[in-house]
């Protein structure tokens, strides 16, 4: 049996976090007429809902709905699907770094990314940084964190950006 | 329904010997499937292989054009989001685009039971019996992720493969409930649209897996349509009025089909079946049984005849 989930509104101050976090990666307008509800558990889960399933959803405790786009805890965290949304919609660049075609295939195997695959990145990025990692199409293939800031994050030689998240979990996770 | 076996012979005899079936399979088959000897022959082929574009992210040209410069050879196929695929340099499911749920792997026929559901946005669908969730993320895709679905699927590990595979879709109008078909009416909740692809005993993907040409005796093939006849029963409660019913089954028995169907003809009066455009028409007798005229509109996929897996599809208008 795998665990029912028990879904909820947000409360004033999550709600104050996201937008904060959607304005931040860059779509809060597109997330301004969307639909999302809490999956209670830790770390909570932010889900994207159609707006037919919301009562669905509070009245049955499914196993799974929606399209989980982040965690919440002390602040937002996208997750993979989340990036996903995310860069498709944003106008945004700061928060997004685009790597090289080779880099593609070992950031899908979990590796981390080494500065010199990272072919855009804002020089205003610190360090510790949350960042969607984007293959040179614009599609979001994981998310990361930074090592280093600005201009050193595409310094050569080193791991600039640990990968949090990447797409290829789909096939190692399920397998 | 009992499973009917018909008299063997010595055609059927020798075709099961040949082909390493057993031979209660091959009397059937004689007394149902079209040109029985190329269809033996075509379930020793590979099957053609279908991707399904997930239009949610990307439009058939765009991944066409995608996948032809990794050396993918594509053809367009009857429904414009399904694509064959003759030449695959690497597995079609480890490409970065499948990664990034820009495609589904499904077979054409399963595509064509979605398509006969006639979804439109913003209504309510359920999917009985839903993983691994190829013919939901097709149903959330032809919504645009309006309105609501709700994916039943009894098994736990099914129901957990089933959410890798909405979440890799980028599908958000979905839930997925672990419970029965036969648990519908709890719910108490009715639906524009409901498709009942049904636990069958898989006759017809045999080409995929060959251990199902001696596997299965009559006895699996009864105890599939009793509880088909159960689970069409429990799916046409939850239609709205106006609403459609699609069936489905991977399998070509009479059995598990065409009688399901009528089944439900006997106990309903305010059911018609609609046509549905591609496929070889349903059976309106077997072995002296003789089905509703209007099961004529049904449709069965033959492998040899229509390059798909086997399958059968009946659409189900409700007053």
């Amino acid at each position: 049996m795998i665990e029912s989930l028990k879904f909820r509104e947000l409360t004033r101050e999550e709600l104050t976090t996201l937008n904060r976090a959607l304005d931040k990666w860059g779509v809060f307008e597109f997330f301004k007429d969307k639909a999302v509800v809490i999956a209670e558990g830790t770390p909570k889960k932010v889900c994207l809902i159609s707006a037919d399933i919301r009562h669905i959803l509070l009245k049955f405790e499914p196993e799974y709905a929606g399209l989980v786009i982040g965690e919440l805890q002390k602040g937002f965290a996208p997750s993979l699907q989340g990036a996903d949304v995310f860069a498709s919609k944003t106008k945004s660049t700061k928060y997004y770094v685009t790597v090289n075609e080779n880099a593609v295939q070992l950031v899908l195997y979990g590796r981390d990314l080494m500065g010199d695959s990272i072919t855009l990145a804002s020089e205003e990025l610190d360090e510790n940084q949350l960042v969607i990692i984007l293959n040179p199409r614009k599609e979001a293939i994981g998310v990361g964190r930074t090592r280093f800031a600005g201009k050193s994050i595409t310094q050569k030689g080193r791991i600039t950006v640990t990968t949090l998240a990447d797409a290829g979990s789909y096939l190692r996770d399920e397998g | 329904m009992k499973t009917l076996l018909p008299p063997g012979s010595d055609e059927s005899r020798e075709l099961a010997k040949r082909y390493g079936y057993d031979q209660w399979l091959v009397d059937r088959f004689l007394a149902y499937v079209p040109e029985v000897q190329e269809f033996l022959a075509k379930m020793e082929r590979i099957p053609t292989q279908y991707i399904r574009v997930n239009t949610l992210k990307t439009s058939p040209e765009e991944l066409q054009k995608r996948l032809g410069a990794k050396g993918f050879v594509l053809h367009p196929t009857r429904l414009a989001e399904v694509l064959s695929v003759s030449v695959s340099p690497m597995s079609v499911g480890a490409t970065t685009e499948y990664l990034l749920g820009q495609y589904y792997v499904q077979d054409l026929s399963s595509c064509m039971a979605v398509d006969a559901l006639d979804v439109k946005e913003n209504i309510q669908v359920l999917d009985i019996a839903a993983a691994p969730g190829g013919k939901t993320t097709m149903i959330a895709q032809k919504m645009q992720n309006t309105g609501s679905i709700i994916a039943l699927e009894p098994s736990a590990v099914r129901a957990r493969s089933m959410s890798f595979n909405l979440a890799r879709c980028g599908v958000s109008n979905t839930c997925i409930l672990q419970h029965s078909g036969e648990e519908i009416g709890k719910l108490g909740l009715t639906f524009d649209r409901v498709l009942l692809d049904a636990p069958c005993s898989c006759e017809g993907v045999i080409a995929k897996d060959m251990t199902r040409k001696t596997s299965h005796e009559p006895a699996d093939v009864e105890f599939c349509s009793n509880k088909q006849e159960s689970l069409i029963a429990a799916a046409a409660a939850a239609v709205k009025p106006g609403g459609v019913l699609v069936y489905s089954t991977c399998s070509f028995a009479p059995e598990e089909n065409e009688a399901v169907v009528n089944s439900l003809l006997q106990k309903r009066t305010d059911v018609s079946i609609e046509p549905i455009e591609f496929g070889a028409s349903g059976l309106t007798e077997f072995q002296g049984i003789m089905f509703a005229e209007s099961m004529n509109n049904t449709r069965r996929l033959y492998p040899h005849l229509h390059d798909t897996t086997g399958f059968y599809i009946a659409k189900l208008r409700f007053d």
